[in-house]
């Protein structure tokens, strides 16, 4: 304890070090903070959703209660669903940086509403959002850098390594506890901030328990890394300039062709595509003869198919039939698309094991829920309340029964997953 | 109660960097409260010798012993009795003399109180302002005060000094040279490599002179077998010429 204490003072009497340590300090609570602030901005838009949403209703009521038709309620009527930010979020913002957590959905065609936002590869993405992992995962190799690369080096070309290996535990113990100690100050740093903004934002423990874990481990790379260049007995601005490749290498240039790579041996139409397929679908039924369109949608939904036959007038149940005609049309795509994402998100957390860099980005961003299976999870939410949706407007639509006012409250709500 | 052997004692000692010989067959033995000074050309193997006794350099051949313990064997248990001087004194630059000497005594797993350490730097002959001023601005002279304080802090069996003196003024090396003799009244045994033959004639019991790897020559301050300065230093003369051509 007293020799740590006195590596302490050694190490803090070095202004460059005291420099580095504040800063990185500074770096990990601005980047806490600004997670916070984002998740704190989410959480805001969410909670306001009800107000709004009883405004928009309350907006076209009155239309709806005259005419009494369902199809112009499903037609004029948005229904919120959102992704609430799990408590983790604010320190691994990933996807949620891009993609929509909140989508007003309509009982239309669900294939031209759901794709709003594109999504990637997180864990291989360069650096996004300014947030805790990206602090980790892209600063702080550079602090253990700093703060490693002259350990021998600089004793050496000081001229005081000799005298200090002459010293019994002069020698390796020492080096072993100056690592230790620079190790801990590095962790103490990020991790110190972390868990109070944890506690704050009520993590489970056994999260922040996994996080500052991943912390540790993810230094100790570095160090290790830094240890091994050490050994090759360069100078110290040699160790500084191969470390600072090795960074570039592991932490930039393999991800970034990583993912140039991945994207091209997995092709993924984009989902815009879908959306424009399903829309020219969508267009096209117009000039199908209304009978086929129909008979169409019955054999996918027989449970529909004992409504009365079509007038000469229009009805809402032919335009909510062919829409949906359209996102059968567009389901192969579809189910393309997601195993597509989904290949490309296995391969690319499959090369977490070798890169540290991504591994660590892909723990984060699964444990705050920010990863691309969250996103999937959210798409299969919105699915699901769509389906109940339009089993709600349906069932008026399709037995001709009309649709009041009140029967907007009766309408199916969103409910987020409890997320702990 | 006095030891049972000498706190140096190297026999025989054959040691080679890969194909290089460099010592081959050094037998040299320092009593404990005696001086001993390793002269001998550049290249010759002197700071080698040390590094032997160190356990930084492993001998192909022959035995080694600093208080009955073979560095090479037990490095840590070695240089528990050892205090040394390397050839360029450095010390921590941001720490002042004090802090220094406390660091690297607790180091050693020698921790001592601030008053035995000012004292330890006052019998260095460092003025007592210098006490508490970061070495940054210390004089070479000022230094290796601090490092010879730290060395006789310890109070160990052993000291080892590699030309403590080249670079400090005839004052500087005077104080040195006096220090070294209070050291050796408290039954240090003290192995000095040194180009000063001056300072070697002036404190050392005996002197050693390492050529082609060995003791080639061995005389003492006293008796039969008494060293003469001027033959010494037409020896050194010769040997630094066999070296130069
Ligand atoms: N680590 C090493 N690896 C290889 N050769 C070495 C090493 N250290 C010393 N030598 C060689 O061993 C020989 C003896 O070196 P040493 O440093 O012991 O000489 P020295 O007597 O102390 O000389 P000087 O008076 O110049 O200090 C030299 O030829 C030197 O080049
Ligand atoms: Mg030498």
């Amino acid at each position: 304890m007293i020799l740590f204490r006195h590596e302490c003072r050694l190490l803090l009497r070095q202004r460059l070090t005291v420099g580095a340590l504040a800063l990185l300090a500074l770096l990990t609570m601005a980047a806490l903070a600004g997670g916070m602030a984002e998740v704190a901005r989410q959480r805001a838009a969410i909670a306001a959703i009800p107000a709004a949403h009883a405004e928009d209703i309350g907006a076209i009521a009155d239309y709806v209660d005259r005419t009494k038709d369902a199809g112009s309620a499903a037609y004029y009527s948005f229904h919120p669903t959102w992704d609430a930010p799990a408590p983790l979020a604010f320190a691994a913002l990933g996807m949620r940086d891009i993609s929509p957590y909140i989508l007003r959905v309509r009982a239309l065609g669900l294939e031209a509403q759901i794709y709003d936002g594109e999504t990637f590869n997180p864990e291989l993405a360069l650096p996004g959002r300014f947030d805790f992992a990206f602090v980790l995962v892209f600063l702080a190799p550079l602090f253990v850098i700093a703060l490693f690369h002259d350990l021998v080096s600089g004793e050496r070309e000081a001229g005081r390594q000799r005298m200090l290996e002459a010293l019994p535990n002069g020698g390796r113990a020492l080096l072993r506890r100056r690592m230790a100690l620079r190790l801990l100050l590095l962790w103490g740093l990020l991790c110190l901030p972390f868990m109070i903004a944890a506690a704050s934002a009520g993590v489970a423990v056994s999260a922040v328990l996994i996080v500052v874990a991943i912390v540790a481990a993810y230094l100790l790379f570095w160090a290790a890394l830094a240890a091994l260049v050490g050994r090759l007995r360069w100078s110290s601005v040699a160790n500084a300039a191969t470390l600072a490749a090795a960074w570039l290498v592991l932490v930039l240039i393999v991800p970034t062709l990583a993912n140039v790579a991945i994207n091209a041996s997995i092709p993924v139409h984009q989902g815009a595509e879908i959306a424009m397929a399903q829309r020219e679908a969508v267009n096209a039924a117009w000039d199908v003869p209304r009978e086929a369109t129909m008979r169409r949608f019955y054999a996918d939904h027989p449970e529909w198919a004992d409504s009365a036959p079509l007038g000469p007038r229009f009805h809402y149940k032919w335009y909510l039939a062919f829409h949906q005609n359209g996102d059968a049309r567009v389901a192969d795509k579809v189910h393309a698309y997601r195993a597509g994402l989904e290949a490309r998100d296995a391969t690319g957390r499959s090369l977490g094991w070798v890169l540290p860099s991504v591994g660590v980005q892909a723990l984060l961003t699964q444990l705050a829920g920010s990863d691309l299976a969250a996103q999937l999870a959210y798409q299969d939410r919105i699915r699901a309340f769509h389906a109940r949706l339009r089993a709600f407007y349906y069932g008026y639509l399709f037995r001709d029964r009309p649709f009041a006012k009140a029967d907007f409250d009766r309408a199916p709500r969103f409910k987020d997953v409890p997320r702990g | 109660m006095p030891p049972m052997t000498d706190p140096i004692l190297i026999d025989d000692l054959t040691l080679a960097y890969g194909t290089q010989r460099v010592l081959s067959g050094l037998s040299l033995r320092v009593p404990a409260g005696s001086i001993t000074a390793l002269l001998g050309g550049n290249g010759a193997g002197k700071s080698t010798t040390l590094s032997a006794l160190l356990g930084f350099t492993r001998a192909q051949s022959g035995s080694i012993a600093v208080c009955g313990i073979d560095p090479a064997a037990d490095p840590d248990g070695a240089r528990r009795h050892i205090a040394y001087l390397p050839e360029n004194v450095a010390l921590y630059e941001h720490l002042s003399a004090v802090e220094n000497a406390d660091y690297l005594l607790a180091l050693s797993g020698e921790r001592q109180p601030r008053d035995a350490i000012v004292e330890g730097l006052a019998a260095a002959g460092l003025q007592e302002q210098a006490w508490d001023q970061r070495l940054g601005g210390f004089s070479k002279g000022m230094r290796q005060k601090v490092a010879i304080a730290v060395a006789l802090l310890r109070r160990v069996p052993v000291l080892l000094l590699d030309e403590p003196t080249s670079g400090l003024d005839p004052r500087a090396t005077a104080d040195f040279n006096a220090l070294l003799v209070q050291v050796r009244a408290r039954g240090t045994a003290v192995l000095m490599v040194t180009h000063d033959l001056l300072s070697a004639a002036d404190i050392a019991d005996r002197i050693a002179f390492i050529e082609a790897g060995r003791v080639a020559h061995e005389a003492s301050a006293s008796g039969a077998e008494r060293f003469d300065v001027r033959a010494l230093h037409a020896r050194f003369q010769a040997g630094g010429a066999k070296v130069a051509a």
